[in-house]
């Protein structure tokens, strides 16, 4: 990455409060196209409301957020989502009564909101993306099932398949191992370093520091809503600071 | 650890089974063309019902059947679809049945010449759509119970402006349309006004327009973040079943020749729709239609055998029937769209 690159997704001194409570403070970061990052740090540290924050589920108290250079700061998050900016949630949200593959027909829509497209069944190019990312997340024998049935690691490889549907450009995935069991963690790592090198960029908040480490090139560190540290992964975890707060030693 | 959550989630699988399946063939036939060319063939034979000698009398109960599927439906497109329970949905019909009545009548207005009924019809569906986006606007911004209590609220508001409004709409005393009876063309009109109301909302929820009204339904954040315009998908399905509506009322108007406020602003009116869905099927397309039909019969049936006691009758068999079969009739037979009130009511907290 080099700081000439124009950041893919760039926030300056994101503020965000809960009443007096300032959940996200000051915090400055850049996203450069084709990096994995992470961003890591305590419970209510403020990980998931800067999440929000860049994907326009919360709105912002203080600071500025530019999307492929363009100001995003006060879009809705359907067209921040429609300029290629998708994202799981910590607790996964699908349509739990919808097939699997309806769950991911649905997450792809919008890619043509002509009137006449949106007054017809989805395509049947649209079906076979859908196919074609549920076999790449090992989930495809899976399909006709309600997503509500499914087990939650399962869960967690559709949302991010609904996350690929329209082929985003970047996507921000809030604990995407949580509650999945250590062999699924291997299929999602795996998945995910397979759509980095072609082309996906990932900003990632995670607990587990090995998926971190193994996968990204850059990790910034969330404190009390304020930015501690950033760095390699390995500057991260040398970092007395971190490791004082976040580590607990 | 991981093996007793997938214990349990098994078991949660299991409880989640529907008593009955419909037979998969049956369902796929209900959801595609074969259940659209059924509802084609079912609607010519109405058309040719009136040709077996039929009485007036029985046109009439026919086209109040129609009435009724058109409002359930209608208010399915909103409440089961995309899961805005609407208590004040009569409001649409009370707007089009004034807009009819003012029309047709023109002296509140000083109209010379009056509007004639097929000019006034669609203007009672306009009228009605109109105010459905006006209203819409502030109101599909709350959530759940929010919502259904603002369109309470309105549906009441509207009733004394309608009485307020004395120079206008005739204020308590009400207006006197032109009576002109013409049960045979009634009957036509309002099946063709129910066939086209139920084609559409098939259209509507085999099309991305409809999935979309579902998704919305299922998880409005996870749809807006998945680049869903909810608020304009919002609008433009309470703007189609009010337009309906509307249209319906003021059908309703002329046919009835009388219309004051607390006949047409009534909340029994919306909970007649609201049972009919629920009954049905909330969120499904044939649902509605069939609640409609059984509680018009069932309300007959009790009525001749358990005259005085016919409405505790009904209430409790209501209750029995959302006690048991919170997804209705369709719901319970395994049909995958529907959805059950509860649910629905209960969506505020999951707003965020």
């Amino acid at each position: 990455m080099t700081s000439d690159q124009q950041p893919l997704l760039e926030g300056h001194t994101i503020s965000k409060y809960f009443g007096g409570l300032a959940a996200v403070n000051n915090v400055d970061f850049a996203i450069y196209r084709g990096e994995i990052v992470g961003l890591i740090g305590p419970n209510g540290s403020g990980k998931t409301t800067l999440f929000d924050c860049l994907s326009r589920l919360q709105n912002i108290d203080n600071g500025q957020v530019f999307f492929k250079g363009r100001d995003v700061t006060r879009a809705r998050p359907y067209q921040v989502a429609r300029m290629g900016l998708t994202r799981t949630f910590q607790s996964v949200r699908v349509y739990r009564k919808m097939t699997v593959l309806r769950n991911m027909l649905i997450s792809h829509q919008w890619r043509d909101t002509s009137i006449l497209r949106m007054l017809q069944p989805s395509h049947a190019s649209t079906a076979a993306r859908a196919h074609q990312l549920l076999d790449f997340l090992q989930i495809g024998h899976l399909a006709d099932e309600e997503a509500g049935h499914l087990s939650g690691g399962q869960r967690r490889l559709l949302e991010i398949g609904m996350a690929l549907m329209p082929d985003p450009d970047i996507l921000l995935l809030d604990e995407a191992t949580s509650g999945v069991n250590p062999t699924l963690i291997e299929t999602i790592k795996d998945r995910i370093r397979t759509l980095n090198e072609q082309g996906k960029t990932f900003l990632l908040i995670e607990h587990n520091i090995n998926f971190i480490a193994d996968l990204c090139s850059r990790v910034y560190v969330l404190n009390y809503g304020e930015k501690l540290a950033e760095g390699t992964p390995q500057e991260i975890l040398q970092n007395e600071a971190v490791i004082d707060a976040y580590f607990g030693a | 650890m991981a093996t007793e959550r997938n214990q349990k989630e098994n078991e949660a699988r299991v409880k989640r089974k529907p008593l009955i399946s419909i037979p998969a063939p049956v369902d796929s036939l209900l959801a595609g063309w074969a259940g659209l060319a059924l509802w084609l063939l079912l609607l010519l034979l109405l058309a040719l019902y009136p040709y077996t000698g039929v009485s007036s009398v029985a046109l009439f109960v026919g086209s109040q059947i129609f009435v009724l599927v058109t409002l359930a439906s209608n208010w399915n497109l909103i409440g089961g679809m995309t899961g805005y329970v609407d208590f004040g949905h009569a409001v649409f019909f009370g707007i089009g049945a004034y807009i009819m009545g003012i029309l047709v009548t023109g002296s509140p207005l000083l109209i010379s010449p009056e509007w004639g009924f097929w000019q006034a019809l669609p203007a009672s569906g306009v009228a009605a759509a109109l105010f459905a986006l006006l209203i819409g606007l502030p109101t599909l911004r709350l959530k759940g119970p929010y919502f259904s209590i603002a369109m309470l609220g309105t549906l009441v508001a509207m009733r004394e402006v309608a009485r307020v409004l004395r120079p206008i709409t005739g204020g308590g005393v009400g207006l006197n349309l032109p009576p002109l009876l013409n049960r045979l063309g009634d009957y036509y009109l309002m099946l063709a006004v129910m066939g086209l109301v139920v084609s559409i909302i098939w259209w509507i929820q085999r099309s991305e327009f409809g999935q979309s009204l579902i998704a919305i339904r299922e998880d409005e954040i996870g749809a807006e973040m998945r680049g869903i315009n909810t608020t304009l998908h919002k609008i433009v399905a309470f703007m189609i079943a009010a337009f309906f509506t509307g249209t319906v009322g003021g059908f309703w108007a002329w046919q009835n020749t009388y219309i004051d406020p607390d006949v047409v602003f009534v909340e029994a009116r919306t909970v007649e729709m609201v049972m009919m869905s629920m009954l049905g099927g909330l969120g499904t397309v044939w649902g509605p239609p069939l609640g409609a039909v059984v509680i018009y019969f069932l309300q007959d049936l009790l009525w001749g055998s358990l005259f005085g006691v016919h409405l505790v009758a009904l209430g409790v068999l209501l209750v029995v029937i959302v006690l048991f079969m919170p997804e209705g009739i369709l719901g319970t037979l395994g049909d995958r769209s529907s959805t059950s009130l509860g649910r629905l009511l209960s969506r505020v907290g999951r707003s965020k």
